[in-house]
């Protein structure tokens, strides 16, 4: 159900947030967890910023690195006590009943506020059943909330991961249409497909047309299937910002 | 929560109008403890910001029809602290909300005991500022029941409450609103009535609660009135709000009764209490406000999300004199 090594995932998130938070925060938060208990899981979620509070994290290279070892692409760096909090929690949870553990977290994205949707989405990859969780993160995308778009978008190896080549594409898409920067989408380059560069090529001649501007990526992600003639036609219409 | 319009009042015509004149306020602070933006355009988010509104409260309220079903709630619940605390940081306002099922819909039993069900799972959410708007509407045993069960859930989350008093039999209303509250042991210091009028306030004070008048044209309080209130009873647990919503009402009421306010002599303290400072009190009493949030976006790293060139959070400004639309 877990495509990594939860046990040592648990133990060393358990430390960082021991290094970060008070200690009657920690005495409180070790004892979340229970998926059983719906409500009492529910208000941990939600009360978590009034245990943690919001401070950003330190955490040493070396944990930096060790995260990666454990779960390739995953980083809680400049996260906040909470948006950490949140996620340990969501680690906590036993996955072990398939439907009540997807119901019970799905339920918590439907409820959500802005800071624990940017929390519930930064746990897709840590997350069990990584493959039920494909919708959830494209309808994420929808959102027209910049914090919840980069949760998603910037350091997050979840979407390259599990995506569709399609729901791909409206990632990239939306983060160029919400002024995202493109060199902080994990798997950007790897998942970088023939029909994302002809939406690209499109959506640059209509910028063109309209007078307006593209960002410089869009060419460096347009070129690899692309017509070089074709590309510097279009970029004549006008210059990139 | 807004009221059956009646149009009957309009003003009396041949009146002309003092313009208002922002400059009188420029400078000062202001709290909105009762509006409704969901049902408000940007025009008003920009005008409100440019007036000096740095927070405000929006209460959940109905949504001038039934809700069918307990997902629109939920939705409902969900935007308040979602979509449309977002949409509020664009314009550099920190928004705050109530959660809370409202008198009317509390007569919908089947639907009622739904809501409070998914009550807990919004109540301890950041932001939320209290349990609200609730009370009565119609004075009915369904709408005491859910008023009562909503002051224990307050309690139990160490909440304010923010109580609705009716349009209809108001006075008694109140008092049995009041009554309620201490029948069930709430610090009447956490209770915020609201719409006051010049029958309610002098008991609502002399009970210890806190006292709110919404101005709101025709149906609520004018405020050349409530410059009269404040001459009588002073800035003591006395807040202004102006319960904008869908109806014809103003998101300006706040700063503009300050400008009122000030062209009648009543002092810069007294001014900034009733439409700043006592709101923060009675609500920050949630532990949920923080006065170095005003002034700047929730989440430093929200950007406007659509087809535009934005940065740092801030909503883009059109210039509404200008025939061309770029």
């Amino acid at each position: 159900m877990f495509g990594y090594d939860t046990e040592a995932l648990r133990n060393l998130l358990a430390t960082i947030i021991q290094n970060n938070i008070k200690p009657d925060a920690w005495a409180w938060l070790s004892n979340q967890g229970d998926i059983t208990n719906t409500a009492t899981f529910n208000a941990a979620f939600a009360m978590m910023p009034r245990k943690t509070g919001k401070a950003v994290i330190t955490i040493t290279p070396e944990q930096a690195q060790e995260l990666n070892t454990i779960r390739p692409g995953f980083t809680i760096e400049d996260w906040t006590a909470d948006r950490l909090g949140r996620v340990y929690l969501l680690s906590q949870a036993n996955a072990t009943d398939k439907e009540r553990y997807f119901a019970v977290i799905e339920n918590l994205f439907l409820a959500a506020e802005m800071n624990e949707l940017v929390a519930l989405y930064s746990a897709l990859p840590v997350l069990a059943y990584a493959d039920q969780w494909v919708k959830r993160c494209a309808e994420g995308i929808r959102s027209n909330i910049g914090s919840v778009l980069e949760a998603i978008m910037y350091h997050n190896p979840y979407p390259a991961e599990n995506l569709s080549e399609a729901a791909w594409n409206q990632l990239v898409m939306k983060a160029i249409f919400t002024d995202k920067q493109l060199t902080l989408i994990t798997g950007l380059n790897e998942r970088n497909n023939p029909e994302l560069a002809r939406i690209l090529m499109d959506f640059a001649r209509e910028r063109g047309a309209a007078g307006r501007s593209v960002v410089p990526e869009l060419w460096h992600l347009a070129s690899p299937f692309t017509d070089a003639g074709i590309v510097n036609a279009v970029k004549q219409q006008y210059t990139t910002i | 929560m807004c009221c059956s319009h009646s149009f009957e009042d309009k003003p009396l015509p041949g009146q002309k109008p003092e313009a208002f004149d922002i400059t009188a306020v420029k400078g000062m602070k202001f709290f909105d403890p009762h509006v409704h933006m969901t049902s408000r355009t940007t025009d008003d988010y920009q005008a409100m910001a440019d007036a000096g509104v740095v927070a405000l409260i929006e209460p959940a309220f109905w949504l001038g029809q039934p809700r069918t079903g307990i997902d629109s709630f939920r939705d409902y619940y969900s935007s308040l602290v979602g979509w449309e605390r977002f949409r509020s940081s664009q314009f550099g306002i920190k928004h705050y909300c109530t959660i809370g099922l409202n008198s009317r819909e509390a007569n919908n039993e089947a639907l009622a005991e739904q809501v409070m069900e998914i009550l807990p799972l919004f109540v301890y959410k950041d932001g939320v500022v209290g349990v609200g708007e609730i009370g009565f509407d119609d004075q009915t045993a369904a709408e005491e029941k859910y008023y009562r069960l909503q002051l224990d859930l307050a309690k139990e989350a160490g909440l304010p409450v923010q109580v609705h008093t009716p349009h209809r039999d108001k006075k008694h209303g109140t008092q049995r609103s009041m009554d309620i509250a201490l029948e069930h042991c709430l610090d009447p210091y956490t209770v915020i009535i609201d719409h006051n009028n010049e029958e309610t306030v002098k008991e609502v004070l002399d009970r210890g609660f806190w006292a709110a008048f919404t101005i709101y044209p025709f149906t609520k309080m004018g405020n050349q009135r409530m410059v009269e209130v404040v001459k009588q009873y002073g800035s003591e647990r006395i807040m202004i709000n102006s319960a904008a919503d869908w109806g014809i009402s103003d998101p300006l009421a706040v700063p503009k009764t300050a400008a009122l306010m000030k062209l009648n002599g009543i002092s810069a303290e007294d001014i900034e209490l009733v439409t700043y400072r006592n709101a923060i009190t009675a609500f920050a009493q949630s532990g949920q406000i923080d006065e170095a949030d005003f002034g700047v976006n929730i989440d430093q790293s929200a950007k406007f999300e659509g087809n535009s060139i934005l940065r740092g959070g801030q909503q883009p400004r059109v210039d509404k004199s200008s025939i061309i639309i770029s």
